[in-house]
């Protein structure tokens, strides 16, 4: 039966209903609220191509119904900074971090929880375990260094 | 091209341009159009049964500089993470003696206003760079020399030597005058392309060999980027894809009814040129669900009742058959034969002779008779394949896909609707990842056939499992080498016999008296003095569908061909690195072993308690060799399975003539060793009564940065150089092939054990990122 629900993702209201009350944040926020950053890998927790910031944490979007995000603060790759200047990002940029940049929200959506949760430069990397297809480890782990 | 002008270099009256010919089209500013050369494998990987564009599609590149001066090159390939754009564009600058900066470049869509000639072509092969390099030079000082004469003629001095470029400003020295490219391009236009307009010399390169920023990047780390999901239209409906769980199978029954959120269901056929092995034209394998997003269609494909019928050969398709059909293949004895039905499994003999090989080897006072297995592997793009359609009868198909071969796209799209194709738009998103899946077209037909039916535009998903279970999987594979030593360790024979199905054949090309090429690449053409030799190749009869899988049939033969001068070198007694030396002669070989062996420290070796594996091969014109550092481990890997070994660190050495982008070859051949070590560890499918048994990287596991290895690499510093005769070498695929064999060896090394059936770790699984 369909629900009708409110969600915060980058600071604005959304309203959404969905027929299916199990449909997982990740569709919500890509076919319902149309922010497309976030990204579908495996829909199974294994890849992280899929994470978000929910009150700062990074969190797989991919298998959790929507509705139990109702009241927390979602923070999608779009809603990291208005201009690209976190320093995630400016460091991606500055080390030329994504190949095919399909992993990279995730990457850095990971960086970015990290960075809130006090963890500082090579630190961070123990932190993401998002999967990389193309293998730009030895870049992000560069990256994060300078952070 | 009735309200244009134009004029072209090369053969005058030839309606289609040459390989090294630009067309002129007057229109807003300059713009020279020109091909975007393919590789070989783009002949092989265009179904048989599917048109190729028609001629005049061929120009599919154009550079534009408009009368203010802005400077665009829509380019004619696909970007999926290997920055070729970048590329092309350092290199356009270097002739044209622009900034690089300045060049904006484009996805190959037919731009507004020109002929409708622009689609783009295919992106594989390691080729963009190593195809284009040249045509992009030429381009560039061709496009110079075009817009010099317009300055020429407007000052009135005929004297080239008066004028000078810089930054896309023309001086006219005597008077000092500047002119900008925009100021003259529409007047450019209209002069004849030079024949040969001069190159700078290399000395003079500012930007070639330097490690620029890529263009894509920052739309990379915002969400901005456009993937194939990415795409909304107006009205546009999402379709989930669900096959038949046995290959072979079909639709038996209605279809399911709709539930909310689901307003069709399509039926799907496997449309002509399409099909492999098992999936026949025309079979109903597959039906898709369609509705207002992508959870409520793809939960109904999952939670429906659809009846599948199951083929009569599905107890045969089990992996223990094809492993005893590929044992008794080896003692096939019926030869190919020129016009015959070559049935696998048929026996090709692509270089050598056997007996001479057979009796050198028995002959010889030590041999060895190893045997490699290697699975099927699926492709594992992290972006699930996904097309979009718009389609409006009669009138006009825009499709959004991400895709390694628009001008497959575009032939099937005019197939399938019988659109012309000025009325067919293919638009290429970025890919997240390619990896040889994106070259089928497979996904596209079913997309179109799902908005054919439903007369609504609509985006086409096949969610995670079904990218899994319905690849065109890289081939399975046995490889039986025998070789035999006289005393001081030279080798007096080899023989080599490939036994896997054939690629090519599944696409209904005539497979010719030394077989398949994709099959037999890594076993043939090797530097090494193997004495008598012998290499065939045996085609398998399996009908799973295979495909082009990164690197394709050398990441299969390296790994037998590198295993094995390993296990010759063990047996001769002497260092696998001493040992290649020993058997080769050829000097860029020698280099790259050199200089991998100078990375790695080979000599002094290893610290305590860490081991080397060596391996080496050529590719795309590129020779690639790589040293892995392992350490035993007897504990648990990160995900708390037997882990054996940690990979401590790859070192590569390449070859790749000229380097265009030092800092670009350097993730490519880190991403290609990645990809090899996902495959080598843990990559397989198998096959229980035509059933693919993994369906999710749970069991398709692949490296997280815990297991990432540290990467050194080194390019040759002063290869010989390339000419307009010889390409520049390729990078994209070459760090696959080396890496399983470097590791195997390795292993052994450390361990005794010779590690000659892959993956390493077949049943390993793997955690959830978030506990
Ligand atoms: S899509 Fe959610 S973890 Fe992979
Ligand atoms: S950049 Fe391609 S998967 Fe990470």
């Amino acid at each position: 039966m369909a629900a009708t629900f409110t969600l915060n993702v980058n600071g604005q209201n959304h309203t959404v209903t969905v027929n299916n009350p199990a449909m997982p944040l990740l569709w919500v926020i890509r076919d319902l609220i149309g922010l497309t950053g976030t990204k579908y890998g495996c829909g199974q927790n294994r890849c992280g191509a899929c994470y978000v910031l929910v009150d700062n944490v990074p969190t797989n979007t991919c298998l959790e119904a929507a509705e139990s995000f109702v009241g927390k603060n979602i923070v999608t790759i779009e809603g990291l900074s208005p201009n690209s200047s976190h320093p995630a990002q400016l460091a991606w940029i500055a080390n030329q971090v994504p190949q095919c940049g399909y992993c990279q929200s995730g990457q850095l959506i990971s960086t970015a929880g990290a960075m809130l949760a006090g963890y500082h430069g090579a630190a961070i990397a123990p932190q993401i375990q998002n999967v990389c297809i193309c293998g730009t480890y030895p870049r992000i782990l560069q990256a994060v260094e300078t952070l | 091209m009735s309200e244009t002008e134009s004029s072209r270099i090369g053969e005058k009256g030839s309606q289609k341009p040459g390989r090294r010919e630009f067309l002129a089209v007057v229109g807003s500013g300059l713009t020279l159009g020109f091909f975007f050369d393919v590789v070989p494998r783009v002949a092989e990987a265009q179904p048989a049964g599917l048109a190729g564009p028609p001629a005049n599609t061929q120009v599919n590149t154009w550079l534009n500089i408009s009368s203010t001066g802005a400077i665009t090159l829509t380019v004619g390939s696909s970007e999926m993470g290997q920055g070729s754009f970048s590329g092309l564009a350092q290199i356009l600058s270097e002739d044209l003696m622009v900034n690089y900066a300045s060049i904006q470049t484009v996805q190959g869509v037919p731009a507004t206003g020109l002929p409708a000639i622009g689609n783009s072509i295919g992106t594989f092969g390691s080729s963009v760079t190593q195809s284009n390099y040249w045509n992009m030079r030429l381009a560039g000082a061709a496009a110079r020399e075009m817009l010099v004469q317009a300055a020429m003629n407007i000052i009135g001095d005929q004297t080239r030597a008066n004028y000078t470029v810089s930054n896309g400003v023309i001086t006219y020295t005597p008077t000092n005058t500047n002119i900008s490219y925009g100021l003259v391009a529409s007047a450019a236009a209209r002069l004849p392309v030079p024949a040969n307009p001069p190159l700078i010399p290399d000395s003079q390169f500012r930007y070639i060999g330097t490690t620029v920023s890529r263009v894509d990047i920052p739309a990379k780390v915002n969400g901005s980027a456009v993937y194939g999901l990415d795409i909304r239209l107006p009205n546009m409906l999402y379709a989930v894809v669900i096959h038949s769980p046995v290959f072979g199978g079909t639709l038996n029954g209605p279809l399911p009814g709709l539930s909310p959120g689901v307003t069709a269901w399509v039926p799907l056929q496997v449309v002509a040129g399409t099909g492999r092995g098992t999936e026949a034209t025309g079979m109903v394998n597959a039906v898709a669900a369609v509705g207002t997003n992508t959870w409520d269609v793809w939960q109904a494909t999952l939670n429906a009742t659809i009846a599948w019928s199951t083929p009569a050969n599905a107890s045969s398709l089990n992996d223990a058959n094809f492993s005893n059909e590929a044992n008794s293949a080896f003692n096939t004895n019926t030869p190919y034969s020129a016009g015959g039905p070559n049935i696998p499994p048929t026996l090709y003999t692509v270089e050598g002779n056997l007996a001479a090989a057979n009796a050198a080897i028995a002959g010889a006072p030590k041999s060895i008779g190893p045997l490699y297995t290697l699975p099927y592997v699926p492709h594992n793009t992290l972006e699930p394949l996904s097309c979009t359609v718009n389609y409006v009868p009669g009138v006009s198909c825009d499709v959004y896909v991400p895709t390694q071969f628009a001008s497959s796209v575009l032939a099937l799209v005019n197939q399938m609707t019988g659109l012309p194709l000025n009325q067919i738009r293919v638009h290429t998103t970025y890919l997240g990842g390619g990896l040889g899946r994106k070259i089928e077209v497979d996904y596209v037909s079913q997309a179109l056939q799902v908005a054919m039916a439903i007369g609504q535009p609509v985006m086409l998903l096949w969610p995670r499992p079904q990218n899994f279970l319905r690849d065109q999987f890289r081939p399975m594979a046995k490889v039986h080498i025998k070789a035999g030593l006289d005393n001081n360790g030279n080798v007096l024979g080899w023989s080599c016999i490939n036994v896997s199905p054939s690629i090519l054949a599944q696409r209904g090309y005539p497979v010719g008296a030394v077989g398949d090429s994709q099959a037999t690449e890594g076993t043939t053409a090797l530097p090494y003095d193997l004495g008598a030799l012998s290499t065939q190749w045996v085609s398998h009869p399996s009908p799973i569908p295979v495909g082009f899988w990164r690197s394709v049939g050398m990441s299969i033969n390296t790994f037998a061909v590198e295993s094995a001068i390993d296990e010759l070198a063990v047996l001769a007694g002497k260092d696998p690195y001493q040992f290649r030396l020993g058997l080769l002669t050829n000097p860029r070989w020698i280099a790259v072993l050199e200089a991998v062996a100078v990375l790695s420290n080979w000599t002094a070796g290893p610290p305590a308690g860490h081991f080397y594996g060596i391996a080496i091969c050529a590719y795309a014109n590129s020779i690639v060799a790589e040293v892995v550092d392992v350490s035993l481990n007897p504990g648990n890997d990160p995900d708390g399975q037997p882990a054996l070994f940690n990979v401590n660190n790859v070192y590569i050495a390449l070859d790749c003539y000229l380097s265009v982008n030092p800092g670009q070859i350097q993730t490519q051949l880190t991403g290609g060793m990645v990809h090899g070590l996902n495959a080598a560890l843990y990559g397989r499918q198998d096959f229980v009564n035509g059933v693919p048994q993994w369906s999710n990287f749970l069991q398709n596991r692949v490296i997280r940065m815990n297991q990432m290895p540290q990467v050194a690499w080194t390019l040759i510093p002063n290869p010989a150089q390339s000419s307009q005769s010889v390409p520049i070498g390729g990078v994209g695929e070459l760090g696959v092939p080396a890496l399983a064999p470097a590791l195997a060896n390795a292993y052994f090394k450390a361990s005794g054990n010779r590690i000659r059936t892959l993956p390493f770790f077949p049943n390993a699984t793997m955690s959830g990122i978030t506990n």
